[in-house]
């Protein structure tokens, strides 16, 4: 079964257009990895995936139905690049990993077993059962993306799509999230996260799909750690000087929450 | 207790309970969102409401509640639409509530600046029984707006874009929520007046994090801490006679510093 068909996807943002004739298809089951430089289009394409960014032309199928016609949205999750969790007023690491079954839950009843087993078990994949009750903001930087993985995860998501969840981790936490995402793997969920460096996330990943400029660079198997310069970011620093340096002002829009 | 042997006090105390907990409670939600100030916004664009009704010559709440919300949305529509335009956009909405009202209340037939005072800081003696019984319907809707779609208006107010691909209607809760807000604005507006309504939606809010790492504690903490400052204020306002928007604001921040003192003492886990 098909997760993801993008064909022929154009994106174009404050006038400019950051993505170019994009084909990407991911099936069910599939760990893919996407990669590239600075600006060349990585965040916009799984922002797009998501239906987060309207595409300009070409289409897209999520779960075999046209995005537009799309409404089985608790199947997806997304955890966004963020600097840091929450907004203006104190919340529970529960409380914020609960919210991630919102979709799900009915508005009229309080949450069931179900929910809290979910819940429960999406704290546990991350390692943070024991920090329910703290204050999110309490905690570092690489615990608090974990918090956001686990708000994708109690969704109980069929693919999870997440924006560079390895950037700024400590690697205790990047070990963690491997843990988490391999452990969805293995129940057949698929995986599609963009990545800078992938650090212990390289043994789960089936296939990477590269950019470059806004366009597909390169799609098929991951490349094999063959010494310094088969490593991710032997790829990043190439596509940084051949690529950058033709398009100077192509930057990638991003969004932080403060 | 002497003061509660004058009816329009048992009336000012009434309705100062419901929007002591109303006003809080939709306050909690525009904090977590960082929109702190949108309740003086929306308090702003009151302003022309009244004076509409006074120029008009209905009643000024039921202008200022119409006014209000079509405000209010504007104001969502503009920030969905993009900060940077956003941010001047709403200052040029805000400017132009209080000039307008200022405008049309002169225009008004034995209408002037000094009229429009009570409805700026709150008057005790202004909540009549046809008013108590608006007071009372429109907070316990917006206390019912809170239990209903708490947990999708918290979920939108964390993370819009992932309530979006959670399936959640995101349009509606921001809408939502800032029609409740307008609606609490214009039933605050008798008790704390328009341009101090805002602090009792953000005040309380700001006492109760100190002293809370939940999100449900802090919400259920900022309408006690606005309960009491509402009722507190209005003694205060009756016994010393000044503004009772004045007074209530006061005991909040009052509320906030002692919050704010014993989370030093007793640091937040």
């Amino acid at each position: 079964m098909t997760v993801f068909e993008l064909r022929g996807g154009c994106v174009a943002l404050g006038g400019r257009e950051i993505l170019h004739d994009v084909s990407v298809s991911v099936d069910s089951g599939e760990f893919v990895a996407i990669l590239g430089a600075n600006g060349s289009g990585k965040t916009t394409l799984v922002r797009t995936l998501v239906g987060l960014v309207p595409l300009s032309a070409g289409t897209l199928e999520v779960f075999g139905t046209p995005l537009a016609r799309f409404r089985d949205w608790p199947r997806l999750g997304y955890v966004p690049q963020r600097l840091s969790v929450g907004g203006g007023v104190p919340a529970t690491v529960r409380e914020v990993v609960a919210s991630g079954r919102t979709g799900r839950a009915h508005r009229l009843r309080r949450l069931g077993r179900a929910d809290h087993a979910a819940i429960d078990h999406a704290l546990e994949d991350v390692g943070l059962s024991h920090r329910g009750s703290d204050a999110v903001a309490t905690l570092s930087g690489g615990q608090q993306q974990r918090v956001l993985i686990a708000r994708a995860l109690a969704g109980e998501p069929e693919v999870l799509v997440l924006d560079e969840p390895t950037a700024g981790v400590d690697a205790d936490s990047q070990d963690t999230l491997a843990g988490a995402l391999g452990h969805l793997a293995g129940q057949g969920g698929s995986v599609v996260l963009v990545a800078h460096e992938l650090g212990p996330l390289a043994d789960l990943i089936g296939r990477a799909v590269v950019m470059s400029g806004g366009r597909v660079a390169s799609d098929g198997p991951p490349p094999e750690p063959e010494g310094h310069h088969a490593h991710v970011g032997h790829i990043h620093t190439h596509a940084h000087e051949t690529h950058d340096r033709g398009h100077p002002s192509v930057l990638e829009p991003r969004t932080f929450d403060r | 207790m002497s003061f509660l042997e004058y009816e329009f006090m048992q009336r000012a105390l009434v309705a100062a309970v419901l929007v002591g907990v109303a006003a809080p409670a939709i306050g909690t939600f525009l904090v977590q969102r960082r929109l702190s100030l949108m309740g003086d916004g929306i308090g702003h664009i009151a302003l022309t409401g009244v004076a509409l009704g006074f120029l008009l010559g209905t009643a000024p709440v039921l202008t200022a509640i119409v006014v209000a919300i079509l405000g209010a949305v504007a104001i969502e529509l503009l920030r969905e639409r993009g900060r940077t335009t956003g941010d001047v956009a709403l200052a040029l909405l805000f400017y132009g509530g209080i000039a307008g009202g200022v405008l049309l209340i002169g225009l008004s037939p034995g209408g002037s600046s000094a009229t429009l005072v009570s409805y700026l800081f709150g008057s005790l003696s202004s909540v009549r029984p046809t008013d108590l019984v608006v007071i009372a319907g429109l907070s316990v809707a917006v206390i019912g707006v809170v239990a209903v779609f708490g947990r999708e208006l918290f979920a939108v107010c964390s993370d819009e874009e992932v309530a979006r691909v959670s399936g959640l209607p995101v349009r509606f809760l921001n809408i939502l929520v800032a029609v409740t807000a307008a609606v609490t604005v214009t039933v605050a507006m008798r008790v704390v007046g328009l341009l101090l309504v805002s602090a009792l939606m953000v005040v309380p809010v700001a006492a109760a994090q100190q002293l809370s790492a939940s999100f449900r504690a802090t919400l259920v903490g900022a309408c006690a801490v606005g309960m009491l400052a509402s009722v507190g204020g209005l003694v205060v306002a009756f016994y010393a006679d000044v503004a009772p928007g004045a007074s209530t604001v006061v005991l909040a921040l009052g509320g906030f510093l002692v919050a704010a003192l014993a989370s030093q003492l007793r640091p937040v886990r």
